[in-house]
């Protein structure tokens, strides 16, 4: 066991270089507002004070990060085993489908039981399309991150068309939306006045089940694959199937994001459900280290992040496709952090200055 | 059905493939390079949108449409820089650091669009590149009309395809290039400067990417729109494996897909009874389909993705 100072001496130093990257990102995105005309104090205040602003706005962050830090564990998983999951978006669509399918179709069935029933739907749902790819990769050897992509597109199209025929709402004047969920059927919220539902709980008991996730043998077996499939194998670990069932819980994570979205939020299907979560979900994985802990705050971070970036739009003017940029820097100088290393390993005259994860010892 | 047997349709089906074909083989030509030395550049969807930004702003604003073109290329080149420097210098993994410049690029394309044309209730055009109509074979029934009427970026990129195979199989060069890939420590050793050699090659993939993306704004269209690419750049990827590394096989391949897009706009005109959803969808599952029936056999040039360092045994 750790003491707990050095718990928090180890969190800290294990967060440091995160923060260091936010902050050379917000540098350089202020950079970009300065050259084109905005003023870059008064955008980021307003960012701030649009996810802090209020206890109303901090909720808002909640119920954004909900979804974002389930997606990204589940990311987190593909990602360790050297699985590159980039289908996060269709995933979290089909589990959406998939639920929302259950919740209007077996209304007879007591509330109680119907729930559940779409929770397991929507997980379903996310590993069928994350599994299909797992299954590409394991007997074709098609590259997951394109066939994880192009279903992405898929899902988007199939999604639009139930929303348009099979699930539209009768009395919805034609509008491509399905009904609203019975009213029992909503995610509870958790502080009136605003949307924060019950979903952050199950969120945070995902984060925390992540932990126990990585000391079963499952997640041994995965970290192995982490290592090189190669070296799996030479372990005994059956690649194949391993591979399909990494990108089935992977995917299926995702799946439950889009329940929760769905059920504590929208209350109906539509188009556009996914707002780019899957992008977000890879970078706040990444920013995250791959750790549930980092994961958890980095996700809120994100969703400040995006919360913030719309109230920053609205007020004064600044495009929210900053926020993509943020995302797009963060991962860039993550992945840059290895420079640093390696120059602290060639002035200390390490003889490995060799390839970035092996004087990192991360994975990727 | 017999609307789809007569010949304008037909011709307009082909013309139509060809046209959709140019902005995916661009950037698969380019691409060739960039995966032969070893790199799998999955930014290529985010340089292509910065292209398709670049061609627009450029002809916008000067008024030509080849200053818009090369300032898609050289913004292109510039964009492809920051993978050659993850990929080939800090050694990153390559498809984190193409997940990162796509999605910079998506964000950096929408943020400068609406920073210089703010938002507006029309969106501003230009003159795209008109048809040019070659003498003669121009005239010829149904294959004038199919090969022979587009714009000069599309008889360009037909040239390209020629040039990429002279250059990959032909030249000193493209011996580099393919030793790079294939066994990059017996190419150090031959003289060969293997990091120099990635970078030019993921620069190549740069310029073509963006100007596969100005073609879609100034080529194809007369506007810029957030997402025009829409995953074309990924398909470009796949088209590059499916022709395993060969141009001829690209443009082949580029036509499926231009075909399979073109088909699917004309069978929703047409009013087919099936959800055009699922026409929409065509594209994306035949690049699955097509990455199914090839990854099993592909011999992947045999350094892909794997950075090379000196140190390392």
């Amino acid at each position: 066991m750790l003491s707990s100072t050095g718990f928090f001496k180890k969190t800290l130093v294990s967060i440091a270089p995160s923060i260091i990257t936010i902050s050379l990102a917000i540098l350089a995105s202020a950079l970009l507002l300065l050259l084109t005309g905005q003023d870059p104090v008064e955008a980021f205040q307003t960012l701030f004070w649009g996810a802090f602003g209020s206890t109303h706005r901090i909720a808002e962050t909640l119920v954004k990060a909900t979804p974002l830090m389930i997606m990204a564990l589940g990311t987190s998983i593909a990602f360790k085993s050297q699985l590159w999951n980039i289908g996060g978006d269709g995933q979290f669509t089909l589990g959406a489908i998939f639920a929302m399918t259950v919740a209007l179709n077996f209304s007879a069935l007591p509330n109680m039981l119907l729930l559940p029933l779409s929770f397991v739907a929507a997980f379903l749902g996310g590993a069928l399309w994350g599994g299909l790819a797992g299954v590409f990769r394991a007997k074709f050897n098609a590259n997951e991150v394109i066939t994880t992509l192009m279903l992405n597109y898929v899902a988007v199209h199939l999604l639009s068309w139930v929303v348009r025929g099979p699930l539209i709402d009768p009395k919805g004047h034609g509008f491509p939306q399905t009904p609203l969920l019975d009213e029992a059927l909503k995610l509870p919220i958790l502080l009136s006045g605003t949307r924060l539902h019950l979903g952050i709980i199950i969120g945070v008991l995902i984060i925390l089940a992540g932990y126990l996730f990585w000391r079963s043998t499952l997640g041994f077996r995965i970290r192995l694959m982490g290592e090189g499939h190669h070296v799996a194998r030479y372990s005994g670990i059956e690649i194949s199937p391993t591979i399909v069932l990494i990108m089935v819980i992977s995917a299926g994570l995702a799946g439950v994001a889009g329940w929760t979205e769905v059920f504590g939020i929208h209350y109906r299907l539509m188009d556009d459900i996914t707002a780019g979560y899957g992008s977000l979900a890879i970078v706040v994985a990444l920013l995250g280290n791959l750790n549930p802990l980092g994961i958890g705050i980095s996700s809120f971070f994100f969703a400040a992040l995006i919360v913030g970036g719309s109230t920053m739009q609205r007020m004064v003017g600044v495009p929210f496709s900053l926020v993509s940029v943020i995302q797009g820097l963060v991962i860039i100088f993550v992945i840059s952090r290895v420079i640093y290393t390696q120059w602290r390993d060639r002035r200390d005259g390490s003889i490995n200055p060799g390839v970035s994860n092996k004087s990192t010892g991360r994975s990727y | 059905m017999t609307e789809v047997l007569t010949q304008g349709f037909l011709i307009s089906l082909l013309a139509g493939a060809i046209r959709t074909s140019v902005p995916i083989l661009l950037t698969a030509l380019g691409d060739i390079f960039t995966q032969r030395a070893g790199i799998l550049n999955l930014g290529l969807e985010g340089i292509m949108l910065m292209g398709a930004l670049g061609g627009f702003v450029g002809a916008y604003f000067t008024g030509s449409l080849w200053l818009g073109v090369l300032l898609a290329m050289l913004i292109g080149v510039l964009f492809s820089l920051i993978m050659a420097f993850l990929s080939v210098t800090v050694k990153a993994n390559q498809v984190i650091a193409g997940t990162a410049l796509t999605i910079l690029g998506t964000g950096l394309s929408a943020y400068l669009y609406r920073s210089i044309f703010g938002v507006q209730k029309l969106p501003p055009q230009i003159e795209a590149f008109p048809a040019i109509k070659i003498p003669l074979l121009g005239d010829l029934p149904f294959w004038g009309p199919v090969l022979f009427e587009h714009n000069i970026l599309v008889y360009l990129t037909l040239v390209l395809v020629f040039v990429t195979y002279f250059v990959m199989e032909k030249t000193t060069f493209g011996l580099s290039v393919r030793a790079v890939g294939e066994h990059p420590r017996a190419a150090d050793a031959k003289g060969i400067n293997v990091q120099l050699v990635r970078y030019i090659c993921v620069m190549i993939g740069g310029a073509l990417a963006g100007l596969g993306g100005a073609f879609l704004s100034i080529g194809f269209m007369n506007t810029f729109l957030d997402q025009m690419v829409a995953g074309r750049g990924f398909i470009a990827v796949a088209v590059v494996i499916f022709a395993r590394w060969n141009p001829y096989r690209a443009l082949g391949a580029a036509l499926l897909f231009g075909g399979a897009s073109a088909l699917q706009l004309r069978l929703q005109a047409m009013g087919v009874p099936v959800p055009h959803q699922f026409l929409l969808a065509m594209p994306y599952i035949l690049t699955i389909l097509v990455l199914l029936s090839v990854s099993k056999k592909a011999q992947f040039p045999a350094a892909y993705t794997v950075p090379y360092s000196r140190a390392e045994r």
